[in-house]
Formats: structure tokens, sequence, C-alpha cells
């Protein structure tokens, strides 16, 4: 009976952690208004958000051990992230430009690469990540770091510079009337790159 | 006044009546006697899903995960995120500070994790080792999850779940190596129910959420976002040409998947209806698959489904086994 007492307390927690993660998720994307409910439920969105996150600690400080142990035990059970793929709409697809300007004048466009299928998945996971706002502060150093992965192959190019953007598909009548996809720049950063690097 | 102390206490003692009956139908539900066939079915599944991660990351593996410089993106920044929200949380980074220390070089570091992630999965199929090797693979695994959390999307999410709980489940079921081997004993039903409908649960909790927030998007009720995810690079496998001709089709099937995952929580528990809607998800993870190119997303999730509502509840029969492993 002791065991079964146990079990059923952790059951209780796991899931409570696992609720709070997907509702903070939930109202997060409510309180963003991306949903087709009205504006004027953002705002209870946003503080309803703001409770399920108490709930798991992270308006406490960051080195509190109630929120590092929650935090070490979701990302150990693979719950930190609620299950909203897709949700509420697809999100649009990113691109990353690389300009190459060589030394005689020279220009070439590349964009970062990688072998294998599952791993182009992830790099478009990486561009998705880097259009949205909460990635602002490590923007420009992966971008830089995706730029010098492309560097690496062309060593003789003094300067990148490379533009970030959205790709707007069209959608299915548009297609229909022969509309292709479109490229919108969201921001572009210049790289001179030293002869030490 | 005695009248109302006996009410009250009468009133307290049929609130407590219903409490204590209320947490046996709730120890109940959570300690189903089961047999281990759910375990075996996870347990070589989850050893397939891990043997095929790590072969088609095989060729990206040092570019993903190695560190500034020489990778893609340099694991560094998706580690100093992870370790922001904790330091506790095993990382490459780590790993490779170890090695250092016993003169291993960071691409060696690196190899061996991936000869490690990918003898778990062939020992985790086999059923040898069961418990290390789920051990070995959730590490392995969780590090590169981490170090490459920036370059991470759902699967990996549900692949650190389900080694989770494998680990956490009363290893080795009957089917493996190991039972073959060292002939242990029966494992207790109940906890092998308990650890079953854990699983369940977390099911239901992932198409609930998952279908309520698909139902929030104007794209999923006029069929726009099942375009868009179809025709959107890398998961442009199907020429939108082909997509065309089945325009009146997509609201239909946005629709669909929308009332399929909310509804997932109830009509997958009643008897009748269980098998038409694991039917129905087990599809609808199989298009994924092979439509969009997201192979080892849909396997993870087939696998769970597979495990936790594919292999038939067996009470009575796991009932006898309990009863004979009791005695």
């Amino acid at each position: 009976m002791y065991s079964k007492r146990v079990h059923a307390a952790w059951f209780g927690i796991h899931f409570f952690l696992v609720t709070a993660v997907c509702l903070a998720g939930v109202f997060w994307l409510i309180a963003q208004g991306s949903t087709i409910l009205p504006a004027v439920c953002n705002e209870y969105a946003h503080k309803a958000q703001l409770g399920a996150t108490w709930c798991l600690g992270k308006e406490a400080g960051a080195s509190n051990p109630v929120r590092k142990g929650i935090a070490t035990y979701l990302h150990a059970a693979g719950i930190q992230a609620g299950y909203s793929f897709f949700a509420p709409n697809v999100p649009s697809q990113h691109r990353l430009r690389l300009e190459l300007l060589y030394e005689d004048g020279r220009v070439e466009y590349e964009s970062p690469h990688v072998r294998g299928k599952t791993a182009a998945l992830r790099l478009e996971s990486l561009l998705t990540r880097l259009s949205e706002e909460r990635y602002e502060p490590v923007r420009e150093v992966l971008v830089k770091m995706l730029a010098f992965s492309v560097w690496r192959e062309h060593p003789d190019v003094k300067k990148v510079r490379a533009t970030f953007g959205a790709v707007n598909s069209p959608g299915i009548d548009e297609f229909e009337r022969g509309k292709t996809e479109t490229f919108q720049p969201m921001f572009t950063f210049d790289f001179s790159l030293r002869n030490d690097q | 006044m005695e009248s109302v102390v006996k009410l009250l206490g009468l009133q307290i003692s049929v609130g407590l009546s219903s409490l204590r009956k209320f947490w046996q139908c709730f120890i109940g539900f959570l300690f189903p006697p089961e047999t281990d066939t759910w375990l075996a079915v996870l347990r070589s599944g989850l050893g397939l899903q891990v043997i095929l991660y790590a072969l088609f990351l095989r060729s990206d593996w040092h570019y993903l995960f190695a560190s500034s410089g020489k990778g893609l993106v340099g694991r560094e920044v998706g580690e100093a995120i992870t370790a922001f929200d904790s330091p506790l949380i095993p990382t490459f980074g780590r790993l490779v500070a170890f090695g250092r220390n016993i003169n291993m070089s960071e691409e060696a570091v690196l190899t061996v994790a991936w000869v490690c992630l990918l003898s778990a999965g062939c020992l985790l199929l086999l059923g040898l080792l069961c418990r290390p090797a789920a051990i070995v693979a959730w590490f392995v695994h969780i590090c590169a999850a981490e170090s490459g959390g920036l370059l991470a999307y759902g699967a990996d999410n549900f692949m650190t779940t389900a080694l989770f709980y494998l680990i956490l489940s009363p290893l080795p079921d009957h089917y493996s190596f190991d039972h073959w081997v060292t002939k242990t004993k029966p494992k207790n039903p109940l906890l092998l129910g308990f650890w079953r409908r854990v699983l369940q649960v977390h099911l239901c909790f992932v198409y609930f959420i998952g279908g309520v927030a698909k139902c929030l998007g104007a794209g999923w009720w006029d069929g726009s976002n099942l375009w868009r995810s179809l025709i959107r690079s890398p998961f442009n496998l199907v020429p939108p040409d082909f997509l065309v001709q089945f325009k009146y089709a997509l609201p239909l099937l946005g629709i669909s998947i929308c009332l399929l995952e909310v509804s997932y929580p109830i009509f997958i528990w009643i008897k009748k209806t269980r098998l038409v809607w694991l039917v129905c998800i087990l599809a609808m993870h199989a298009a994924i698959g092979l439509m969009m190119g997201l192979y080892l997303f849909a396997l993870v999730m087939i696998v769970m489904n597979l495990a936790a509502f594919g292999v038939p509840i067996s009470g009575r029969r796991a009932q006898a086994t309990s009863a004979t492993a009791e005695q």
C-alpha cells in the first residue's frame, strides 16, 4: 500500500507539471493574439499564463533551488515544452541567404546546409526559432555562426552579408493562378571576416 | 445541540467514506493488473527508434554537436540556454570536459557517445541489459537534445519522455533476452499496469492539448494549414500540383485532425471506439512520416500509441499471474 501511495503521489505531481506546461503553452498562444479567440481574451490569457508558469517556479529567482529542481525534472522527463505543434497555425518558413563577397568583386549566394534529411529538419527548426522575439538576444550570434559555417568552405571570401527573412508561400488558390513563393527580408547583418579567424 | 453534533459527525463520516471510495477508485484506475506485452512493444520500438535516430544523424553528428568554429552553430549557445534553466541537465559540453581530463579529444568523445547510443538502441531492440541500455540511451539522447536544443524539434521531447518512462518501468519483460538468460521472476502486474497507465494518460494530454491548440487556429478549419505544412520546405515531399487535386478534401482533413485529437482522451478509453481512434491516429502519424519526411516523429508516436493502447488490455490473465507471483 505504501508503494502504491508513493506511485500515486508521483503520478499526481508529474501530471500536475505536465498540465502546467501545456496550459502555459496554450495560454501563451492566446496571449500572442494568434488564435481565433477575440482580442479581449488576450489579457486574461496572459494572466493565466503567468499563473501556469508560477506553478513551474519560473517566477522565482534564477538561482532558486525549487525553480532549478523543477526545470531539471522537466528536462529529464522531456516535458519542458507543450504539445502545440503546427498550432494554432503553421509557422512561416524562414530562410537565411548569405551573400559571399570575394576580394576580386565576385558575389556568390549560399545558404547554411547539412548533409542528411533529419539534420535538415533541425536546421529548419533553428531558422524558425531565429524569427521569434524571445531569441532576439542571441540572433546575431547565431546568424554569425551560421555564416561562419559557410565561410569555412569558402576561405577566400572577404565579407558576408546575411539576410534573414520569411518565405511567403502562396495559398492554394494563388498557387493555381501561378503565384510562387516570395522572400520577405526581416533583417540583415554584415560580417567582415578577419584574417586571423 | 447533541443532535447537531451527531448530524455533523454523520456528514463528516459520509464525506470521509465518499473520499475513501474516490481514493479506492483512483488507486484501482492507477493500478490495473497487466501483462508485460506492452512493455515489450515499448522497449523494442524505442530500440528501433534509437537505432534510426543514431543512423539518420550519423553524417551530421559531429557537425551538429561540435563546439563553436567547428560545427554548424556550435553547441555552446544551446548549452548556455539549458544551463540557465538548470546546471544539472546533462550536455555534451560536460562529457567533452570530462573527456579532456582523460586525454580524449572532442571528436573522440562525440564518436564514443554516438557508438554508445547506437549500441544502446541495439541492446534495447534485443532486450539485452534492458535497464542499463535504457539509461545509456536516455542519457546520450538527452545530451544531444540539450546541446542541440536550438536544433531540436518535437520528436526529441517524445523520445526523452518515452525513454524516461522505459527506465522507470519494471524491466525486463518476458520477451527479452534478459528474461531468457537470467530467468527472472514475473514482474508485479500492478506495477506494469501503473506504468502503462502513465503512458496512456500522457498520450491523452498530448493529443488533447495539441487538438485544442489546433482548434484555435483558423487555418485548421479551412485546410490552409494542411496545405502550408505540406508545401513548405523541407516537408514538401508531395508535389503541390498533386495536392491541388485534393483541394476540397483539405478542409475536411484539417477538421478531422482537430476532432480526432481533441476527442482522443474520451474515445480511446471506450472499448467500442478504441480501435477506430487508434487506427486513425496511427494512420495520421504514418501519413505525417511518409508525406512530410518526419520519420522519427512518426515512429516514436506510433510506438507510444501501440504500447499504450495497441496491445489488448489483459486484466484477468494478468490477475492470475499476479496471484501466482504473490504465492
